[in-house]
């Protein structure tokens, strides 16, 4: 039961995803210049003297613009509809009371909108670069711990210098050195590249740990007395053994990467405004009235937290990871804290 | 762009200053502002928040905010401007007489006045000032603010009490300009400068106790990264209306909060008494709700003085092997973008309503020198649209965007201030907006050190900034005005004007800062203005509104529009105790 929730929140962030062009109700840069932070609109099915309706929401009414203030106008009802635009459903009448179903952010735009499509960048590349990261960390690890020795000794030098850079000013270097205006494809590569060089030293030191250990091991032992190859012996048994390690890393670097990315967009070399991802969408709710006045600008946490549990509950069922207790890949706030 | 922000726009109004030279002279006492005539509780503690670690305690060698605050606490000027009224004051200069037809100004300097170490205040220190601000390696920030088209005030000691002071040309604003000068202890600084380190004298590694002036207050603590400490200096030489010394407060500490969040929430819980930049239009609420509750004072003052700025790189030859070379620089584009952008749009956006539409350099709030009937450009995509096509661009291939004649997109590229909201979302509106008429805005936002190095070298199609202003006199800012100066944001320091009309303007403004007659100011600052408007080398959309927040503990406060809004008078603030 637990893993089928597991797999519904997955299954859920990748519907969200792949079909944000027809499940938002909006495009991710369209604004709503009157409803600044406006609150969401729920869809109702009675209105206030009971009676039953088709869908409809209530328009907002600015009571205090400076204040951003918004009151319900009770009195007029707007139906939705389903399947125009291209869309699955939106408001009868966008320009009176557009269909904003977690509210607005500080330009007017739908947050719900822009959640969806901000999903499939912040997933794409947050588990493009948790790959990349794994790819490189065990291979690095793999080779480190198996082969030992001088080659060990370089290959975790060469890791712990990576892990000592301060990726903050590293990643400002770098932007220094690039066009002012990059393309959202050449963000992508970039940061995807910059995530996986980061992480992959969090998983190479691990994964030379455990196959350091396991080669010592019986069962390693007798497979190579067997005849085992040195690749055969390195992919097939003793690389699986970190299996369990490996996916915990992941389950942890995929929303540090996802939150990096924002920090990143604030020093340049993220998306620029107004693509939508849920690292800058975080990154315009950094501020205490946020918290305070407008939570739904906080929903892209939400949404990492619930891709989070899913990984985590999905991976537990496995009996490859634990769901708690699991070492903290140390990474995951790198970019971030510094 | 050291020179840029170092001079950009520190207008003052001359208006009454001239008067009063004109009439042979001046001498009174500085006014007590405030509730100053009623009996103030003395003593007390007053925190303020600053958002950054000042870069050095000398005035003379930086000009960021917090270097500002340290110089605002703990020097004085000879004369100071009264932010609330933009009126000149005596302040150490006692009196001073007019001759030479305005080009001599002799100043008497205030009697038994000692810095903060009781060490007598005499004319050699307002000399030495003069030295240390003009000296070259100390390539002080407010150097260009005291010259006059690139030549120095002779500044010479009649006797210990008395100074003058001696003007290169005519300049109407007279000794307004004096406001920019804090006088810093010649015993303490002399030698520093004779070794050529005056620049790098009064660090952040200086002890406390070596920091020495005229100011209300001394610098006893500084902690970095978290406060610095200013205690009442007991030398101070001012007094209020019932002779009670001044200033009221025994002590200021200012904490350093980098964070407008945190700097807000501070002011909301109490923990501090204000803050040193106003409140921004995104943190009105916040605020509103604590001064509903009656812990602070919410302070509407106005629109300000000054608009963030946009304006296109128009140095000739700058896009020379640019294919964009025909469109970038004409003057079609810039009215096009002013009649594409609609400025109430902008203003509810970016300020959230709390800002008025403006055309020009000049705000309405500057009731002196705005002229209201400069031409306008008004909200016209339309027009904005056939202007685009008069320069070559227009939609040729139905996209909704425009190309060139060679079929290649219009698009620039817009720098912006990182960090800085009300810079950010105005650049992003003009991005929306120019979109509507098929321009392409690349927004890029780069901290303020890479932008200031891009606007100096000229390495840029477009930026959006805030040059900033402190005052409202034309005259007293001529970096901006005149095509050789350093603050003249869209082709800086010219050998000569590349266009006809930076030629006139550069006529029109050497006449209006030397006219004894300030109908005559009027008049050609208005032609400047209307030359201007035409041309529009810098594009303004909106003017917010200044507001400003303080515990509701504080008192005699003098708030002004022009910045700093609070503490610009801190020697008469006082607090209940």
């Amino acid at each position: 039961m637990t893993r089928l929730f597991g797999w519904t929140l997955l299954a859920a962030a990748v519907v969200a995803a792949s079909g944000a062009p027809l499940l938002a109700p909006h495009a991710s840069d369209d604004q709503f210049r009157g409803l600044l932070n406006a609150a969401p609109t729920f869809p109702h099915l009675v209105d206030d003297s009971g009676h039953w309706h088709r869908p409809f929401i209530y328009p907002w009414t600015l009571v205090s613009q400076l204040e951003q203030r918004y009151e319900q106008d009770r009195s007029t009802r707007v139906g939705l509809v389903w399947f125009t635009r291209g869309r699955l459903v939106g408001s009868a009448d966008d320009s009176r009371a557009p269909l904003m179903l977690l509210g607005a952010d500080s330009y007017g735009r739908d947050v719900f909108s822009r959640l969806l499509f901000g999903a499939r960048i912040s997933l794409a590349l947050s588990i493009v670069a948790a790959l990349g990261s794994m790819l490189a960390g065990v291979l690095i690890g793999g080779l480190a711990g198996y082969i030992g020795g001088g080659v060990d000794d370089l290959l975790m030098r060469a890791s712990d210098f990576v892990l000592v850079l301060p990726a903050m000013y590293v990643a400002l270097a770098l932007r220094s050195v690039l066009p002012l205006v990059l393309a959202s494809g050449t963000v992508f590569g970039l940061l995807a590249a910059i995530f996986a060089v980061v992480g992959a030293p969090f998983i190479s030191r691990g994964v030379r740990a455990i196959v350091r250990a396991e080669k010592q091991l019986d069962y390693a032992v007798a497979v190579a007395s067997l005849g085992a190859g040195h690749a055969r012996l390195l992919a097939r048994h003793l690389l699986p053994a970190a299996r369990g390690f490996i996916v915990v890393e992941i389950t942890m670097l995929v929303p540090a990467f996802i939150v990096a990315e924002a920090t990143l967009s604030y020093v340049g070399l993220g998306f620029p405004d107004p693509v939508a991802s849920w690292g800058t969408m975080l990154h315009d709710a950094s501020n205490v009235r946020a918290f305070a006045d407008f939570p739904w600008l906080l929903s892209p946490a939400a949404a990492m937290f619930l891709v989070v549990l899913g990984l985590n509950l999905v991976m537990e069922q496995s009996g490859v990871a634990p769901v708690m207790g699991a070492p903290v890949a140390e990474g995951a706030g790198r970019l971030q804290s510094e | 762009m050291t020179r840029h922000t170092r001079n950009v726009r520190t207008f003052t109004t001359a208006a009454l200053a001239f008067v009063m030279a004109a009439s042979g002279g001046c001498r009174s006492k500085p006014r007590p502002g405030g509730e100053a005539g009623a009996t103030m509780s003395h003593g007390g503690d007053l925190v303020v928040s600053v958002r950054t670690e000042p870069r050095t305690f000398n005035r003379l060698a930086a000009r960021d905010t917090s270097t500002d605050l340290v110089s605002i606490l703990t020097q004085a000027k000879l004369v100071r401007i009264n932010r609330v009224t933009q009126e000149v004051e005596p302040w150490l200069a006692e009196s001073w007489t007019r001759s030479d037809a305005g080009l001599r100004y002799t100043i008497k300097l205030r009697p038994n006045v000692t810095f903060s170490d009781g060490h007598p205040f005499t004319a050699d220190d307002v000399v030495f000032s003069f030295e240390a601000v003009y000296d070259e390696k100390t390539g002080s920030a407010l150097a260009d603010s005291l010259q006059m088209g690139g030549r120095k005030l002779r500044v010479t000691a009649a006797d210990p009490s008395t100074v003058v002071v001696a003007f290169p040309a005519p300049f109407a604003p007279g000794l307004r300009i004096l406001d920019n000068l804090p006088i810093v202890p010649r015993h303490k600084l002399e030698a520093a400068l004779k070794a050529g380190t005056f620049a790098s004298a009064w660090g952040l590694s200086t002890p406390p106790a070596d920091i020495v002036g005229l100011g209300p207050f001394v610098l006893s603590e500084y902690a970095p990264g978290q406060r610095l400490v200013f205690t009442r200096n007991t030398h101070y030489w001012r007094t209020d209306a019932s002779g009670t010394p001044l200033p009221y407060l025994d002590r200021v500490t200012a904490d350093i909060i980098p964070d407008e969040s945190a700097e807000i929430l501070s002011l909301e819980s109490g923990r501090i008494d204000m803050t040193f930049s106003s409140v921004a239009p995104e943190s009105y609420a916040l605020v509103k709700r604590a001064a509903d509750a009656g812990r602070v004072k919410l302070m509407d003052l106005g629109v300000a003085y000054d608009a963030d700025s946009f304006w296109f790189n128009l140095k000739p030859g700058a896009f020379a092997a640019d294919a964009r070379a025909p469109w970038l620089q004409r003057d079609e584009l810039r009215l096009a973008i002013s009649m594409a952008v609609d400025r109430q749009l902008f203003a509810d956006t970016v300020f959230l309503g709390a800002g008025v539409p403006v055309y020009g350099p000049e705000t309405p709030s500057n009731k002196k020198w705005y002229a209201a009937d400069a031409p306008r450009a008004p909200h016209d995509p339309a027009r904005a649209r056939v202007l685009l096509g008069s320069v070559g661009l227009s939609d040729r291939n139905g996209d909704g965007a425009i190309e060139d004649a060679g079929n290649r997109p219009a698009r620039f590229t817009l720098l912006t201030q990182k960090g800085r909201p009300s810079l950010e979302r105005g650049a992003a509106v003009i991005r929306d907006e120019l979109k509507k008429v098929g321009l392409v805005v690349d927004v890029v936002s780069l901290e303020a050190g890479a932008l200031i190095q891009r606007i100096l070298s000229a390495t840029y199609d477009s930026v959006y900034f805030d040059p900033g202003t402190t005052d409202t006199d034309p005259a007293i800012n001529p970096d901006f005005w005149f095509s050789s100066g350093s603050a003249h944001l869209w082709n800086m320091m010219q050998k000569a004007p590349a266009t006809e009309w930076e030629k006139r303007i550069d006529e029109l403004m050497a006449r209006q800062i030397a006219s004894p007659d300030e109908a005559e100011r009027k008049r050609l600052f208005d032609e400047v203005q209307r030359i201007f408007a035409e041309h529009l080398p810098v594009i303004y959309f909106v003017a917010p509104r200044v507001y400003v927040a303080a515990s509701a503990r504080v008192t005699n406060l003098m708030p002004a529009v022009s910045r700093p809004q609070l503490l610009w008078a801190a020697d008469t603030i006082a607090v209940k105790q």
